[in-house]
């Protein structure tokens, strides 16, 4: 698409395919900013592109926010949780904002992030520091205690997150004493939660000039397993509550533009528990399935928003209007081989058949032992799902947690 | 956007109709997707196109429905940097193997390409890259090699590894065929068979897989192929029982045995048996080299008679009957079955008469193979026999059939001209080549003095080693490709084109170092036409020079054009002689090194390859429609070189085909 050179430059941190075609069909001009090994690549097809190694910061992190500026880049966008606080220190120098960087330190460690929100007066579980199984197992009793279990009662679970990884990954849940023994010491030190019964969900805020341009609700059916977007009537019934948990993490985090990523827990009495936010585009394909029902790109979204030159009206005009602009409901499944040991893959004939079965990224078996899961995600492949009734979409992604795609 | 209908959870599934029709939907929004997608992101998109089009495949009706999307699919770029993206190269043979896959992705874009080529011979997508007759061609071959998918239900094995999917080939296969018509299908397979088997091939391979097929559908009583296949007798009995004691197909040792308790009289039925089904299909029963191997203990006579050779033959084999012997003993055998007709046809042409050919012929007899050269052949051809047998087979094909040399599917036209036109010409140096390749590994030929070694010379034409050839192409053809790249590559910097050089050093003195092209190489304009016509006529035309027969072939160059006349590419060709046609047309015959040399060049060009005075594996074209697809070719600088004066009607004629075809956009400014 021909670029208007009075708009923004943008550069992309991390390598995503979808985001460069999304880069390369918008009028801003572009330049991916990623390791080495995608340089034959972007010749080939004449990407603009910048080789960066995206390890820890370090003395030379200046390098690349120099060159960026010489460039004449005004803003950089995180593809992924790694390069969050890349964005942070380059958008610092590039936009003359020091304080940046130090917000994205805060959204890359979630102990952290939730004692920020905590002092900012947003409600989060209980919430605990661990550096070993000790710790664990001194939380687990705690949590229990506080919940006047008697001996020999089920506990309730607590969860287990890595600092600063992405969604699942390194996400496990634990139940008893026993089952602390099976956490690699080198997944130390972690994050400790109370389980929350409730609902959970996941938003998706474009915000410009420290406003909500536009807020989706994702509705998680098994977390770990499935979304769908828009939400159900049920949940978006809580819509402006929602809204204002979003305008209150904002005005905490000290949020100007960008895409945040919030997950949170509604409880049966309607009461928000905020869990952790990202600062970059959510994992399991929301963005395409946005796209799917909506009809913009995501992508360019984030761009807009990102983009200093952008303006009130452009970003106006932008986004349709949530819920009632979607075309039916998308969801995704990701899935996961139920048996042992698999020897292909095959489409169950029900969901092929199903009216609502849109499309699968499944590819066939590439061992025939499934090793064991240990914590959240690390699917095999998403199957994507479409249809006008959200209760219809929400039983049958449900219904995929009992189906075999891999015998 | 998409989705007019709206979907509802209350609504009655959709009926078997309206499901086909939903799922059309969403292939057609794949489509767009991969349509719109920029080329980096269409991998990306792939996916969702090839699900979305093995649901539809699917259905009762689904192949009709891709079909009539043919066009859309491909230009959205679902071929794109896959060899399906090349249609005009598709091997049929490798088709069995797709279909057959446990791989959806496979399976699937197979179907889709078969279903873009049969939109194409039905004329319904005019495609750029593959006219509808070759698209028919092709789709007939394909069904013959695949006539179980046809006329059979999946087999254990299928169901096993395809579940489904096994489905999605049979139903294409019955789309296919409703759309040409079944009675069409078994004969335009016979008469596409005879078609080719007139050419005289050294590689019957693909020919003996589709007679089997029709064999095997014959013998099936499950299936009726109507009043069609009546003309297949001949062919299925030259392979499969040619003669009166091998009629049921008893297999080898059966008729091993019964040989033995034959007289003469019964033996040389049998010989005449044989040596009939063999010269009229060039095709060799394996039943076949039993006999000649027990013959070579029952005198001359009957080896004769079991060859079919005539008088010229039979002296040759009088005259060198203990090298015969010796061939027979090591060259023919069950598995090496065509090795017979080799030897045959060599005899025929008396070239053993020619002082080093015999005692060249003996060398190959006992030539160590080199590892790779051993390696290659047990490859290609496995290790029922010794690949010594395997090489001697085809040493022996080549010298008796020199115009049955193909190329198979690579770039190596030049190499399989150079080896046709020395098994034609210089039968002995043909030999040492071979001895040198397959014992040395290494050919040197000279450039201008210069010594070029194959082992040296790194990249020929051909990117990876060819597989689907003859055991001597096989083995030779890798060096020659190195060495002609390289002298390709001594004449970099030289103004004008290569071939000038490297087609007389590379082929043999008697190339004519003169050199002509009517293209200017650095525009790719047409130059000189008239001169370059009017020379041509004066060095090749009875008429014109003398009425002087062509002594040795020459090798020339062709722009091949399809049945649209739309150029498709340069290739080399040898002339081999120009003659009255028994029609009295004057007509160049010549060799083309691509497999299958009856083709469509368009504009009223057919290239004929019998009944217009061809002797096997020849092709011919009247002088003029010849003159007209001619680019390059050589001649004597020593001969006179007065221009021949050509009518003007003659020569507009010439120039008119030029024009209407390769030459459409080829006009110089000022022609226009």
């Amino acid at each position: 698409m021909k670029k208007d050179p009075d708009k923004g430059y943008i550069a992309l941190l991390g390598w995503s395919l979808n985001a460069v075609e999304a880069a390369e069909n918008f009028d801003r001009r572009y330049v991916v900013v990623a390791p080495e090994w995608a340089e034959e690549y972007c010749q080939k097809y004449d990407i603009p592109y910048v080789p960066w190694n995206f390890e820890r910061l370090n003395d030379r992190s200046m390098e690349i926010a120099d060159t960026l500026k010489e460039k004449g880049v005004d803003v950089a966008i995180p593809l992924f949780e790694e390069t969050v606080e890349w964005a942070g220190a380059i958008n610092a120098v590039l936009l003359d904002k020091p304080r940046l960087y130090g917000q994205s330190l805060l959204l890359r460690d979630k102990a952290l992030m939730k004692r920020r929100a905590q002092l900012g007066g947003i409600r989060v579980g209980i919430f605990e520091e661990a550096h070993d199984k000790e710790d664990v197992v001194r939380f687990l009793k705690r949590v229990n205690q506080a919940l006047l279990k008697l001996d020999g009662d089920p506990n309730d679970p607590i969860h287990l997150k890595a600092f600063d990884k992405a969604g699942c990954l390194g996400h496990r849940v634990i139940r008893t004493p026993d089952e602390v023994d099976s956490i690699p010491d080198e997944e130390f030190p972690l994050l400790m939660e109370s389980h929350l019964d409730g609902w959970e969900f996941a938003v998706e805020a474009w915000i410009h000039n420290g406003k909500i341009a536009f807020l989706n609700i994702s509705e998680y059916v098994t977390l770990g397993y499935s979304v769908f977007v828009p939400a159900s009537p049920e949940l978006e019934k809580f819509r402006p509550q929602i809204t204002a948990q979003i305008e209150k993490l904002i005005k905490t985090f000290d949020i100007e533009f960008g895409l945040i990523h919030p997950e949170y827990f509604v409880t049966s009495d309607g009461e928000m528990y905020f869990g952790e936010v990202a600062y970059r585009p959510p994992g399991f394909k929301v963005f395409e399935l946005l796209e799917r029902v909506y009809g913009f790109s995501a992508y360019q979204a984030s761009m807009l928003v990102f983009d200093p030159k952008s303006t009130e009206e452009e970003v106006k005009a932008f986004f349709p209007k949530e819920v009632v602009d979607a075309k039916g409901y998308a969801g995704c499944f990701g899935v996961y081989p139920r048996r042992r040991v698999v020897s292909h893959l095959e489409i169950p004939e029900e969901v092929e058949d199903d009216p609502y079965f849109e499309s699968h990224e499944l590819t066939p078996p590439q061992q025939e032992t499934v090793t064991k899961r240990t914590a959240f995600g690390t699917h095999w492949g998403l199957v994507y799902f479409r249809g006008e009734d959200p209760h219809r979409l929400r039983d049958l992604l449900k219904r995929q947690e009992e189906v075999d795609y891999y015998v | 956007m998409i989705n007019q209908q709206p979907f509802s959870g209350t609504q009655p599934e959709p009926a078997a109709g309206g499901k086909l029709a939903g799922l059309c939907e969403k292939l057609d929004e794949a489509i767009t997707l991969l349509a719109a997608a920029r080329d980096f992101a269409k991998p990306g998109r792939l996916p969702r196109v090839l699900d979305s089009a093995r649901r539809v495949l699917l259905q009762e009706g689904g192949a009709a429905e891709i079909e009539r999307r043919a066009r859309a699919l491909e230009e959205a770029g679902l071929f794109v940097g896959s060899d399906w993206d090349t249609p005009q190269y598709l091997v049929p043979s490798l088709t069995t193997n797709a279909l057959k896959s446990a791989d959806p992705d496979t399976v699937v874009i197979e179907a889709l390409s078969e279903l873009r080529l049969l939109a194409v011979a039905m004329g319904e997508y005019l495609h750029p890259l593959i006219s509808a007759e070759q698209a028919r061609h092709y789709l007939t071959q394909v069904m013959a090699i695949n006539l179980w998918l046809l006329f059979g239900a999946p087999s254990e094995a299928e169901r096993e590894t395809q579940g489904r999917l096994a489905q999605i080939p049979r139903q294409l296969f019955h789309h296919l065929a409703e759309r040409i018509g079944y009675e069409h299908i078994i004969d335009s397979l016979i008469e596409e068979i005879w078609r080719i088997l007139q050419q005289r091939p050294i590689q019957v391979e693909p020919v003996k897989q589709m007679i089997t097929q029709i064999a095997i559908c014959q013998a099936n009583p499950e299936i009726d192929l109507g009043t069609s296949g009546q003309g297949a007798d001949r062919l299925v009995s030259s392979l499969f029982g040619p003669t009166q004691a091998c009629r049921e197909d008893p297999g080898i040792e059966i008729y091993g045995e019964r040989l033995t308790s034959m007289d003469a009289t019964a033996l040389q039925s049998e010989a005449t048996g044989f040596a009939r089904a063999m010269h009229d299909t060039g095709l060799v029963s394996p039943y076949h080299p039993v006999l000649l191997r027990h013959l070579l203990d029952h005198g001359d006579h009957l080896l004769a008679e079991a060859l079919g050779l005539s008088s010229t033959g039979r002296d040759c084999l009088l005259c060198y009957r203990e090298l015969v012997s010796a061939l027979i003993s090591n060259a023919v055998h069950p598995s090496t079955p065509q090795a017979v007709y080799g030897l045959a046809l060599m005899l025929e042409r008396g070239i053993l008469y020619q002082p080093p050919v015999a005692p060249a012929m003996w060398r190959q007899l006992r030539l160590p193979l080199c590892d790779e050269t051993r390696r290659r052949l047990t490859l290609t051809f496995g290790d029922a026999v010794p690949p010594e047998a395997h090489l001697l087979e085809g040493v022996l094909c080549m010298l008796g059939q020199p115009l049955g040399v193909g190329q198979g599917n690579n770039p190596t036209c030049q190499s399989a001209r150079a080896l046709s036109m020395w098994a034609y010409n210089d039968p002995d140096y043909l030999l040492q080549m071979v001895a040198w390749a397959a014992r040395d590994d290494e050919i040197i030929m000279h450039f201008e003095g210069q010594p070029i070694s194959s082992r040296e010379s790194s990249g020929g034409v051909a990117q990876y080693l060819p597989l689907d050839l003859d055991p001597v192409s096989l083995i030779v053809v890798p060096h020659l490709d190195r060495i002609y790249a390289e002298m390709g590559r001594r004449c970099s910097g030289r103004e004008g084109d290569p071939h000038r050089w490297v087609n007389p050093e590379f082929h043999g003195w008697w190339a004519g170092r003169g050199f002509r092209i009517n293209v200017d190489v650095a525009s790719g304009q047409l130059q000189d036409l008239e001169t370059f016509l009017r020379h041509f006529y004066a060095s090749y035309h009875p008429y014109y020079n003398g009425n002087q027969p062509l002594i040795h072939p020459q090798p020339a160059g062709v722009a091949v054009t399809d049945s649209a006349a739309r150029f498709i590419g340069w290739h080399a060709i040898t002339i081999l002689r120009v003659s009255l046609d028994p029609s009295e047309v004057m007509r160049v015959y010549f060799y083309n090194p691509n497999n299958d040399s009856g083709q469509d060049w368009g504009d009223g060009t057919k290239v004929s390859t019998a009944s217009n005075g061809e002797r096997y594996g020849e092709a011919s074209l009247p002088f003029e429609q010849f003159a007209s697809r001619l680019y390059i070719f050589h001649y004597d600088p020593l001969e006179h070189g007065e221009l021949a004066q050509i009518t003007r009607e003659e020569l507009d004629r010439v120039i008119g085909h030029i024009h209407r075809s390769w030459g459409a956009d080829r006009l110089p400014n000022a022609e226009m």
